[in-house]
């Protein structure tokens, strides 16, 4: 019941930071749909991974060895996340570097001033 | 008993989040927008804490730093966003005339 | 209008194909067996308490390798976009200040709190990484942000690059070379029984985890507050 909640919101912002990416002019609005878009992907990966009454797989003294295989989530898309939630970081800030220099360049941030490629 | 309480202060804590959340998308200026996000989810923000310590009684103490810490950020932050908002000029919705910056620069200028 | 009606159509058959995802999944009920065995060999062959830390620095070290490669191409890059000294004043527009405004008051005063009490939860983010939620790259990023806040209460001063470029490289260079030696003295690349395991859950422990954490968090803030500087407007 949790994971299909956390799932539908995920899938959600995916759509959302995709409308945001295909519909604004602005090329701030369209670097902000990018990071939405990113951070649904690592809801939805998170959510497949939880187990029914499952807990956090930190081993303590409130979760000894033995029983951590049968109340723990799956750690391995935690991991994988982990990496991801940085990489997307970083693809933001060559985005917007790359923003830096076209304002200085054109002087304006629409997208409609970057057409010269187009036919 | 103990869980009623903070079921009820983790409940006022979310309605002024939502609060936020809908002063942020109504507000008509962006010094407005920036005063409903801030003051809205800061009290929200210390609710919730005050709630879970409820829940939680052991936890307090940690409760406590957060809230300390939340109360420092927040406000300084804003602060410096709307300084940063007046200086590249964004306009005042509905100007009556009355900025306080502006006439405090320009008593320091005509003191220096 | 054909472009809004394209895009209307491409948003809403990608949520028929998410509803049918959303609608057919079902919550799993017990871990996977790759899962399981990740979870009964950390704590008893890697002694991390942290499964996720320990799966991160040894089973799946390789792909933190490649992580940290690939920050550094983006640091390269975001350097070579934002290139030293290349915008000039004159092709910059007309909403140019001509000094730096200095920060008022509240956010000086502010921020000579803040900054010790953040500096003090990334090194405690980044040894906590194999006993608690933790690890290098969260604290990595916290030592950013503090850096970044001196960026913006102190406009005027020039944060010390190069140092931070060679403390960064220093890092990565030492990462891999306690891989090497794990090649050389144990079981594989990266593996963590070059250093005695010591006893579960004390702060000692789970061999060169903690070292490794150490190099790859201040790896992750020197490249990161190196990318900041970067964005920052040339005098």
């Amino acid at each position: 019941m949790i994971s299909n909640i956390v799932l539908t919101t995920g899938l959600l912002l995916i759509l959302i930071g995709l409308w945001g990416v295909l519909t604004h002019r602005n090329i701030l609005r369209v670097i902000i749909g990018f990071s939405l878009f990113g951070t649904g992907t690592h809801i939805v990966i998170v959510a497949i991974g939880y187990v029914t009454n499952g807990t956090a797989p930190i081993l303590d003294r409130t979760l000894p060895m033995s029983e951590a295989i049968s109340r723990v989530v799956d750690p391995i898309p935690s991991a994988l996340v982990v990496t991801a939630i940085v990489i997307g970081m970083a693809v933001t800030a060559v985005m917007l570097a790359y923003t830096i220099r076209l304002y200085d360049s054109k002087k304006t941030l629409s997208i409609d001033a970057l057409m010269e490629s187009k036919w | 008993m103990m869980e009623l309480v903070g079921s009820i202060l983790i409940l006022a804590g979310a309605a002024f989040h939502f609060s936020a959340g809908l002063g942020m998308l109504r507000m008509p200026d962006a010094y407005t927008r920036m005063q409903a996000g801030t003051k809205a989810t800061t009290l929200g923000n210390t609710l919730l804490l005050a709630g879970l310590a409820f829940y939680h009684p052991g936890w307090s103490l940690k409760l406590l730093i957060i809230a300390y810490f939340v109360l420092m950020t927040n406000p300084v932050s804003s602060h410096a966003l709307a300084r940063a908002a007046y200086s590249i000029g964004i306009p005042m919705f509905g100007d009556s005339g009355i900025d306080a910056l502006r006439d405090r620069d320009r008593k320091l200028r005509s003191e220096t | 209008m054909i472009r809004s009606l394209f895009t209307i159509l491409a948003i809403v058959l990608l949520g028929a194909v998410f509803a049918t995802i959303a609608i057919g999944y079902s919550e799993q009920q017990s871990l996977r067996p790759l899962a399981e065995s990740y979870v009964q060999l950390v704590p008893r062959d890697l002694g991390a308490a942290n499964v996720v830390t320990g799966i991160l620095l040894t089973y799946r070290a390789f792909d933190t390798l490649g992580e940290v490669a690939v920050l550094f191409m983006v640091a390269a890059s975001a350097g070579l976009i934002l290139g030293a000294g290349h915008r000039r004043p004159e092709e910059r527009g007309e909403d140019v200040q001509e000094a730096a405004r200095p920060s008022s008051e509240i956010v000086q005063t502010g921020s000579q709190i803040l900054a010790p009490l953040i500096s003090i939860f990334a090194a405690y983010i980044i040894m906590n990484g194999h006993l608690s939620a933790g690890g290098g790259f969260q604290g990595g990023a916290v030592i950013a942000s503090c850096v970044l806040l001196i960026l913006l209460t102190y406009p005027e001063h020039q944060i010390n690059v190069a140092f931070l470029s060679i403390a960064e490289s220093l890092a990565g260079a030492l990462f891999v070379l306690t891989g090497i030696i794990g090649l050389i003295a144990a079981g594989g690349f990266l593996d963590n029984h070059i250093l005695p395991l010591g006893q579960f859950g004390a702060f000692f422990s789970a061999g060169a985890i903690p070292i490794l954490s150490v190099l790859l968090g201040v790896k992750v803030g020197c490249e990161l507050s190196v990318i900041l500087d970067r964005f920052r407007p040339q005098p």
